[in-house]
């Protein structure tokens, strides 16, 4: 995935004129980065509880000091297979605001890599197509040395209404089964 | 202070003494004016009043203004409290409440309904005798002329000033104030046309303090301002300084009152008046006269006595009695102290916090193995769960803050409808969990409109059924096992079995052959858009529905049951948790995942194997239970060769069992929300962490059980299972 045509317009990012940081980290061998103003922190995989008849993406909940933070798996999210669970598995800890209320939702990824200071010059606007995600997930491009890294529109990613509607469609299958 | 804090405390306080006000009304109407009930309105008008101007919300203070007048002609005994009048102050209380909620929406600008406001304040002024929209606009719009003020009733004397006297708190220049400043103020509003200051207050020169204020004033003034804003001048020392402001050609009972208030002697404050030109000296004799043959008029509540040698003895005693009563009073109030709810749910957070660690370390000492260990956590625990009861204490609020709504709409409902309703209110000090109070205003209020509106009939058929022509309306609460029980109670006709039946077959609720109990039946006007009524009255058009009221009750994790008996009344019945933060939680174990049943629903556990088990019915000594197994239930991984275990759960009348692999025992559970992310989400009510740090799933029995039913209905229905497992073929 490289060179992929600028089309005109600039991107959102460009537009701020100022540089911003992003956490890289890999899923299923894929380099992807999210700003990092949402994180709340990284832990290590460390078991999970899992809820029953919840849709593949939602993998279970874990104790986050007290708090009680669902667990969402970003590759099942984005079409593919499950993360398989190994050494460097991380949770990162995201902040996601619905409806007023600050929300706190863990996000399964294979590893984290590194913090970027990225320049707004190096963002480009996502492809129309070819990047084998929803495009809406895309936040941009950014442009590494020719290679280029997809920026996660985190708020569409984990947009909890949405994810909510998915959970209570399954829940609802779920309970017609059962019974 | 932060402006919206403060603005959520004026919120705060003028809903409760609104609610002290409607209160208050209420009781005159069933008992009769007292002088007490009077005063309560009087004050709460005035505080609500004095708060809202601090902030200057406008539409309130002149609101308040119009309404407080009118009471005082009540308090003073000009005005009868009479029916009309009754109607209009609480139509008064109303708006005022339209006009805090605009402030907590910080809509304050905005006139909520200038119609209805428009109107009350035309029936206020009608009977103040003021004219028509004078005061009606706000803010000043239409300054009160000067001398038309209350100037209809009483003898008034003549001078065109307005007459001020003020005795400064002593600790007014502690407070960063400066009397002077308020001077100067007052002199742009106008001409001070004569001033003396008055240093009788003053002590002896060793005992005075440079840092108090011992000077008071007596002020002729002439302005063409409203009362109002001479008093807004003074706002911010009318707390604790006496102010006292006479318009012009104000009455001579207030003159007589004024000078049986102030602390100087009557014969100088005489002389002062008729220096300045308040009173001629011919109106000085009468006052004089008069006030030597007749007891000062009650004051107003928190002025002071301190004239104690001006005034007839009895006066003196009826006074300081009341002032006493008034210490009692405040002594009482310091039981209380206000605290933020967030700190209070902080608290609860860390304690919920501290029982997790407290069973992490129970576990880690039975596992060390080390007497002395586990004796030192086992002391810790106790100490852990008795500060656990007493925090969850501090959540607890009498289900009466609910109830007090109800006097009022009970009184509005009947005259709507015609009927005649009594209302009987037990319980009332029944203690609940703070969040469901709030929660539980909404659905109670339905089903009390409901009982009024399609329960209790109109006096005439009461009559004809033999009954007494006044209806009954009972709202009850108790506590019972662990849960608290509401029931609106009415002793109307009762629902209609075969209506609500009927009703239901046609909507293919319910077959048509099926045998229901009456349960059954009756919870059937539960299920959304169920209707019975003939009739759609603009009560039951407006509002929830009964399904919404359910919903309501079941996130609460509690539950609405009805009872009925035709011709004698209706019962229905919410039964809740007691608290929704920490429980006491038995643990149970489907393969590798840990679930928690909450323990106050546990009956018993039995081992499966020694029953018979088809078709999701058990015989239990006798009695068939309906039982369902979670590991189908929740689509867990098949185990073989496991023991299984059957919990027996019961939720008010009815009993299931939950099929599990182990039993694993009691803890102290603290309830997690799974948040917004699971609202859709059956069977699971919540979370709680283990001593370990995992999560468990704590299971909602109440829905569970109605499954396991419904299951074993649904296998009735079927005829392929009758009342036994063992007549069912293969299914």
């Amino acid at each position: 995935m490289s060179n992929y045509p600028t089309p005109a317009g600039s991107s959102a990012l460009a537009e701020r004129g100022v540089s911003r940081q992003y956490l890289t980290f890999t899923l299923g061998g894929e380099l992807f980065a999210m700003p990092i103003e949402q994180i709340r922190e990284i832990i290590e995989f460390a078991g999970m509880t899992e809820i029953p008849l919840m849709p593949a993406f939602l993998r279970g909940v874990i104790n986050m000091r007290g708090a009680v933070v669902p667990v969402i798996d970003l590759a099942v999210r984005f079409g593919r297979e499950r993360t398989e669970i190994a050494r460097r598995t991380c949770i990162v800890i995201i902040e996601v605001e619905q409806e007023g209320q600050m929300l706190l939702l863990g996000v399964l990824v294979d590893a984290v890599n590194e913090v970027l200071t990225v320049e707004p010059g190096q963002v480009e606007q996502r492809p129309a197509f070819g990047a084998r995600i929803r495009a809406e997930f895309i936040e941009g491009m950014i442009n590494l040395d020719q290679r280029f890294v997809i920026a996660l529109d985190i708020r569409l990613v984990l947009s909890v209404e949405e994810l909510a509607t998915l959970i209570g469609v399954a829940a609802e299958a779920g309970a017609v089964t059962a019974e | 202070m932060d402006m919206d804090m403060a603005r959520d405390a004026l919120v705060q306080e003028a809903r409760e003494l609104l609610a002290a006000m409607e209160n208050a009304l209420l009781e005159i109407e069933a008992e009769g004016a007292s002088p007490e009930a009077i005063n309560a309105i009087f004050r709460a008008a005035h505080t609500i009043k004095g708060s809202a101007g601090l902030f200057a919300f406008d539409r309130i203070v002149s609101f308040t203004h119009i309404a407080e007048s009118m009471l005082d002609r009540v308090r003073n005994g000009t005005l009868p409290l009479d029916q009309p009048l009754m109607a209009l102050l609480l139509e008064c209380s109303d708006y005022i409440a339209e006009l805090v909620d605009a402030i907590e929406a910080r809509r304050e600008d905005i006139e909520p309904d200038p119609e209805r406001r428009a109107r009350l304040e035309d029936a206020l002024n009608a009977l103040l005798g003021e004219p028509k929209a004078q005061v009606a606009t706000v803010r000043q719009a239409a300054p009160e002329p000067a001398g038309q003020v209350e100037v209809e009733s009483g003898e008034s004397v003549s001078s065109d000033n307005w007459h001020l006297s003020l005795r400064f708190s002593q600790d007014v220049l502690r407070h960063g104030m400066d009397p002077m400043s308020f001077l100067r103020y007052l002199g742009t509003l106008g001409r001070i046309v004569h001033i003396v200051t008055l240093p009788d207050a003053m002590p002896a020169a060793d005992e005075f303090d440079a840092e108090s204020c011992y000077l008071g004033f007596e002020i002729d003034f002439a302005s063409e301002v409203d009362r109002q804003t001479i008093e807004g001048v003074f706002e911010f020392v009318r707390e604790d300084s006496d102010i006292r402001i006479l318009p012009p050609h104000g009455k001579v009972a207030e003159y007589i009152s004024l000078i049986g208030a102030l602390p100087e002697p009557a014969g100088r404050l005489g002389e002062i008046l008729v220096k300045g030109g308040a009173l001629t000296s011919g109106e000085l004799e009468t006052v004089l006269a008069r006030q030597a043959a007749e007891p000062v008029p009650a004051k107003p509540i928190g002025t002071l006595l301190v004239e104690q040698e001006m005034v007839p003895q009895a006066v003196v005693a009826a006074a300081l009695t009341k002032q006493k009563q008034g210490e009692e009073k405040r002594a009482q109030e310091q039981k209380f102290i206000k605290v933020e709810v967030n700190k209070l749910d902080a608290l609860i957070d860390l304690v919920g916090e501290l029982v997790i660690a407290g069973a992490a370390t129970n576990l880690l000492a039975r596992k060390q193995k080390d007497p002395q260990f586990e004796e030192v956590s086992q002391a810790l625990s106790t100490l852990v769960e008795q500060i656990r009861d007493a925090a969850l204490t501090l959540r607890m609020v009498p289900i009466g803050e609910v109830f007090q709504r109800f006097p009022r709409v009970v009184r509005d409902i009947s005259r709507e409808l015609g009927k005649e309703i009594q209302l009987v209110v037990t319980g009332a000090d029944t203690e609940l969990d703070k969040s469901m109070v709030e929660k539980l205003s909404d659905p109670l209020m339905h089903i009390v409109r409901n009982a009024m509106d399609h329960g209790i009939e109109s006096t005439a058929a009461r009559v004809d059924a033999g009954k007494p022509a006044g209806g009954t309306l009972r709202l009850n609460a108790y506590h019972e096992s662990g849960s608290i029980v509401i029931e609106v109670s009415d002793d109307g006709k009762g629902l209609d079995r075969e209506r609500i039946l009927k009703k239901g077959i046609e909507r293919g609720l319910v077959q048509p052959d099926q045998i229901l109990s009456d349960s059954e039946v009756f919870r059937l006007i539960f299920e959304a858009g169920f209707s019975t009524a003939e009739t759609v009255t603009n009560l039951s058009g407006r509002g929830v529905g009964m399904d919404v009221v359910k919903k309501n009750i079941e996130s609460l994790r509690g539950e609405v049951e009805i009872l009925s008996r035709a011709g004698q009344g209706t019962t229905v019945r919410i039964r809740l948790p007691l608290t929704l933060a920490i429980i006491d939680g038995f643990q149970v174990m489907v393969g590798e995942s840990t679930f928690v049943i909450p323990l106050e629903l546990v009956i018993e556990c039995v081992d499966v194997g020694g029953h018979d088990t088809r078709h999701n019915i058990v015989k239990l000594r006798g009695e068939p239970l309906p039982f369902l197994r979670l590991r189908e239930l929740f689509d867990l991984p098949p185990a073989d060769g496991v023991r299984e275990s059957l919990v027996v759960v019961q939720y008010g009348q009815h009993r299931a069992g939950v099929v599990v692999d182990r039993l694993m025992g009691e803890f102290q559970a603290v309830i997690k929300p799974l948040g917004q992310l699971f609202n859709q989400v059956r069977g699971i009510s919540g979370s709680t962490i283990l001593g370990d740090g995992r999560v468990a799933l704590i299971l909602d029995v109440p829905n569970l059980i109605q499954r396991a039913s419904r299951a074993q209905a649904a296998l009735a229905w079927h005829g392929q299972a009758t009342t036994t497992p063992e007549q069912t073929g293969g299914n």
